[in-house]
């Protein structure tokens, strides 16, 4: 009997060198903290939930400590487990164009092809992606690392990732979440730039109402879009060519079934996907380095040089410009790519300070023209590097 | 069918014309070399892989010869799950004229006197490539081999420590990242990527524009004619003045109503699915109920 209940002793004392408790650490502590906070911001304050919640629970998944010695294969970094497998999709660089499939099929391009000059504001936050490059470079970071961080200022989760997967896949995770994370916080980014930058005069600006744009217009914008770009950028070719590919899905009228399926079935999974396995590959053991503090501090000042880029060049591209055919400043922010969050930032500061100013439909043409200038951006850095 | 056929035997030719499997390094006399599976130290030729995607050698094959008309043949076997050589690999046959040691010994030795032709064919016998070993230059575990892998330039490796002879290997070892290099040692601050990559990025959106600014002033032109047409105005001043083919006020205001009510939240709930499809019922034996139901029997 003694026997026994020794037996049964050591089998609890085993299953318990099993358990979260004795394995967990204060980094786990940390990181499901982290995702309670996410999934706080997400809920509460409504902060991009649709990427928060995921990440947010992707990391408490991916934190629940276990005894990684006992190869459980149910952790995210063990080959074969069912995380791992659906983590391939994120570490092979695939769920992000198939995201560019569907914002493609959800973008409205009208507020570009009707004022096309909008295009150079997106292609000038794209100094944010290069800024933060900069940076990175000069805190020790090699030029392929500096170039996977300095991508977070291209406010494009898919395009990070997918960069980072090529570039720097040691450092994926944390500059996901940082890219994700500063995109839910463009409300409290942006507005005090723009306001630090810009004059009174200036935020008053009313734009030309933007001219009708006709259906043979959108249907050749995703086709001569693609050829131009990719032709520039083959190296871009996976998220501009699925970006326009989806557009087409969209505006060509005759394949409405693709497009919803583009825009809604096939994109929420994805976003399922991609967020979920993201969040748990902020594994403590992995994610909690002194390199995911530099590049978190690096994102945040990324996405500050993008927002300042935009508004100062739109600044200076005024001097150039007629009186009646002046842009607001405030719409330099959306040129970074957070679509279409730093679009309704321009819409909501403009309206502060004149309420009957609608910015909406003016700052939707710099920021998906940021959504291709990010692709382009990410494209010239892997065939820089690669 | 017949030419998907043609296509799918021809597992050793890219697409474009142009062979993706290269004959990449010859060593002729091995001495003191790399030794096979047997201990043996015998000739060998390393095939490569030049293309980003999985080549199959089965069925390819393998021509020597040193002397004008003597040309021997070794079919490459089909069934080796071996011979499919990965993305940029290499693989490697034992030129020890004994094949019955497995699918890379081929049935011929090299010459190591004379001049070795080596020629790889595909399964139709199209040659893929071929090289002349010269004669009289290399001696005891030298090869003849691309400076790179896949490039057109030979020489003649082991006789330097930069030159090393690299069966079943890249030609060059690839210890560093050139590009990356390149970058930190000319442009250790990121200015260089900067400005170059931002040209790029400007140059193609500004292409972009003026085209679109193109497409946009002749989209413009065309929608103003065909509004002329339908309104029967035929003078331009008065198309002019009458804003025709431009967005009407009444537009531009109902969407600012709209966004207005969205910001206020005004805008009281409702269903927001509003459906109107045409009902469409054309006719088709398929469709009719006629033919989907059986008949009840009738009872006698």
């Amino acid at each position: 009997m003694g026997e026994f209940i020794n037996f049964l002793g050591a089998n609890l004392a085993d299953f318990w060198t099993y358990t979260g408790f004795a394995n967990a650490t204060t980094g786990h502590v940390i990181m499901i903290l982290v995702g309670l906070v996410f999934i706080y911001l997400a809920v509460a304050k409504e902060f991009e939930p649709m990427l928060l919640i995921p990440i947010g629970f992707g990391m408490l998944i991916g934190n629940i400590p276990f005894n990684m010695e006992a190869g459980l294969q149910v952790g995210i970094y063990e080959e074969g487990s069912v995380l791992n497998i659906l983590y391939g999709g994120v570490k092979s660089g695939w769920y992000p164009p198939l995201i560019f499939l569907g914002i493609g099929a959800m973008t409205d391009f009208s507020a570009l092809i009707s004022n096309p000059k909008l295009l150079l504001i997106g292609a000038a936050a794209q100094f944010g992606i290069f800024g933060a490059y900069m940076i990175a470079l000069a805190m020790g970071f090699d030029p392929m690392q500096a170039a996977a961080i300095g991508i977070i200022g291209g406010a494009d989760g898919p395009t990070a990732i997918f960069l980072s997967s090529k570039l720097a896949p040691n450092l994926m995770g944390a500059i996901a979440v940082s890219a994700y994370s500063y995109m839910a916080l463009v409300p409290v980014i942006q507005p005090p730039i723009m306001r630090l930058l810009t004059g009174k005069k200036e935020r008053l600006i009313r734009m030309k109402a933007p001219r009708a744009v006709s259906h043979t217009e959108k249907v050749i914008f995703p086709i001569v879009g693609l050829l131009l770009t990719c032709f520039l950028v083959p190296s871009g070719l996976p998220l501009l060519g699925m970006l326009f590919f989806g557009n087409l899905l969209k505006e060509s009228g005759v394949t409405r079934r693709l497009a919803e399926t583009a825009r809604g079935p096939l994109i929420d999974t994805i976003t399922i996907l991609l967020g979920i396995t993201v969040g748990a590959s902020t594994q403590a053991s992995e994610f909690l380095t002194f390199d995911s503090v530099k590049i978190f501090a690096l994102g945040a000042l990324s996405f500050v040089i993008a927002t300042a880029s935009g508004v100062l060049f739109v600044k200076f591209f005024n001097l150039f410009l007629k009186k009646d055919n002046k842009i607001n400043p405030l719409i330099g922010n959306s040129g970074v790519s957070a679509v279409p969050d730093s679009a309704r930032i321009s819409q909501v500061v403009g309206l502060e300070y004149d309420p009957t100013n609608y910015l909406l439909m003016h700052a939707m043409g710099p920021n998906v023209a940021g959504v291709i200038g990010s692709a382009v951006a990410a494209g010239i850095l892997l065939g820089f590097l690669i | 069918m017949s030419v998907f056929l043609a296509l799918t035997a021809v597992s050793c030719a890219s697409g474009d014309g142009e062979s993706k499997l290269l004959i990449n390094e010859v060593l002729v006399k091995n001495v003191a070399n790399f030794q096979d599976d047997y201990g043996q130290h015998s000739g060998w030729i390393e095939i490569f892989n030049k293309s980003y995607g999985s080549a199959n050698i089965a069925g390819c094959y393998l021509k020597v010869s040193s002397q004008p008309g003597d040309t021997s043949s070794y079919f490459i076997p089909k069934g080796d799950v071996l011979t499919v050589i990965k993305p940029r690999q290499h693989t490697l046959f034992w030129a020890d004229g004994m094949p019955n040691r497995g699918t890379f010994h081929i049935n011929c030795v090299l010459d190591t006197i004379n001049p070795n032709w080596i020629g790889l064919y595909d399964s139709g016998k199209k040659l893929l490539d071929s090289v002349t070993v010269p004669a009289g230059v290399l001696s005891a575990d030298l090869s003849w081999a691309r400076i790179n892998d896949g490039s057109k330039e030979w020489e003649i490796k082991g006789t330097s420590d930069s030159k090393y002879v690299t069966p079943s290997t890249n030609n060059q070892t690839l210890d560093k990242n050139v590009k990356m290099d390149k970058f930190e040692e000319h442009d250790k601050n990121g200015f260089g990527m900067a400005i170059s990559a931002m040209a790029v990025v400007f140059s193609g959106l500004v292409l972009l524009y003026i085209l679109f600014k193109f497409i946009g002033k002749v989209s413009i032109a065309l929608s103003k004619r065909k509004a002329m047409k339908v309104k029967g105005v035929t003078c331009e001043k008065e198309a002019k003045e009458k804003k025709l083919g431009e967005a009407q006020g009444e537009v531009i205001a109902a969407i600012s109503m709209a966004l207005h009510e969205l910001q206020n939240g005004d805008h009281d709930y409702e269903e927001t699915v509003l459906t109107i499809t045409r009902v469409k019922r054309s006719y088709s034996p398929w469709s009719s109920k006629i033919y989907s139901l059986r008949e009840t029997p009738n009872r006698r």
